[in-house]
């Protein structure tokens, strides 16, 4: 076993102090994405529910529109871009997979790939 | 953010742990005499060679490959499925995420996948092996089931009840920054990073020091030059007095 003798566990709680007192003073911020304001009162979910879950709501519709022929329009891929799509100065919507906008804004900071845009819209119809 | 703060407490306590036992475990190793030339013949006779030696004993376990070859299936699965896991999770420590961590995502999965399947083997020779469970104590059993519980509630993580992987990445980066933030209260995330809290404190107790202690097993690091050159161990040269004169 390791022998330390009371000077080393000084050290230790003395290194450990200093960890825990520079919290105070960041070396930079933590960013966190900020994502466009969508339109309309809420979401089809809650949004902790959405921020977890997004992906498996819109995976289900896709199941039950391609395999099952049910066309519903609650977690509908299209709704979402309804909502959250932006207007650029030119008052045209932007692409919502575009760098800053509302999918992508996330997507980049977690690094996760989104597929949904090789065959879909990323605008309103 | 009570949640956010405890677990930030907890981990630099386990950092400071983990890079002070290591390096005092490193320290001593580096110390301990290697009195006799005992390198596994046939064995290297430059120090390049001594380093290539090293190099495959530890990219792919060379003398595991010519000692068992389920042992060896198993543990290069799981220790190269960790390695890629980890790897992976550089995405929650580098904003913006470094591109070759980008491009990885989807193998980390895979070997995500890996290391679960390469732990679990592992689990099952000492378990089913009849003199490998005769020499297995505990903590071999505890190992195991700790690094499983880690790949197991990562992957639960990543196909069954998902977490906020955003607010995780702010967490991860306010430790690195010392600028604290929330931690989303999911109870698969709080397992998944207590186990490794577990992990990084036991590390420079356990067996896990393989790792570090490798690079200085005298078997594999020692060039067999026994004729060539007279092997004097340090201390050797300046013999204790005995204590009669």
């Amino acid at each position: 076993m390791i022998n330390l003798d009371r000077n080393s566990i000084a050290g230790l709680i003395a290194l450990f102090l200093t960890l825990l007192s520079s919290t105070g003073t960041a070396v930079a911020d933590v960013v966190t994405p900020e994502v466009p304001m969508g339109r309309g009162a809420q979401c089809v979910e809650p949004i902790e529910i959405m921020r977890r879950d997004h992906f498996e709501f819109i995976k289900h519709q896709r199941d039950q529109t391609v395999y099952h022929g049910i066309r519903g329009t609650r977690h509908s891929l299209a709704g979402c871009i309804d909502c959250h799509a932006s207007k650029g100065t030119d008052g045209e919507f932007l692409p919502i997979n575009a760098e800053g906008q509302f999918c992508q804004t996330c997507h980049t900071y977690a690094a996760v790939k989104i597929d949904c845009f090789t065959c879909h819209a990323t605008v309103p119809d | 953010m009570l949640l956010g703060s405890i677990f930030a407490i907890l981990f630099y306590l386990a950092t400071v742990i983990f890079l002070v036992g290591l390096g005092e475990r490193i320290l001593r190793y580096s110390r301990t005499p290697a009195p006799l030339v005992i390198p596994t013949t046939p064995a290297p006779t430059t120090r390049t060679g001594v380093c290539a030696r090293i190099f495959r004993e530890v990219v792919f376990f060379e003398s595991l490959f010519k000692g068992s070859k389920w042992s060896w299936l198993f543990g290069w699965l799981f220790h190269f499925g960790m390695l890629v896991a980890l790897m992976r999770h550089l995405r929650y420590f580098t904003e913006p995420v470094w591109s070759w961590v980008i491009l990885i995502q989807w193998a980390g999965v895979y070997a995500g996948i890996a290391m679960f399947l390469g732990l679990a083997g592992l689990w099952l020779r000492r378990l089913m092996v009849d003199r490998i469970r005769y020499i297995s104590a505990p903590s071999d059993h505890l190992m195991l089931a700790l690094l499983l519980a880690i790949a197991g509630s990562g992957l639960a993580m990543k196909y069954g009840q998902h977490t906020d992987i955003v607010s995780v990445k702010a967490f991860a980066l306010g430790l690195v920054r010392f600028d604290w933030q929330p931690l989303p209260s999911d109870g698969l995330l709080i397992l998944h990073l207590s186990f490794v809290l577990v992990l990084m404190l036991i590390f420079p107790f356990s067996k896990l020091l393989h790792a570090p202690g490798v690079f200085f097993s005298p078997t594999r690091n020692m060039r067999d030059t026994p004729r060539e050159h007279r092997h004097v161990a340090p201390w050797a040269n300046d013999p204790p007095r005995s204590s009669s004169e």
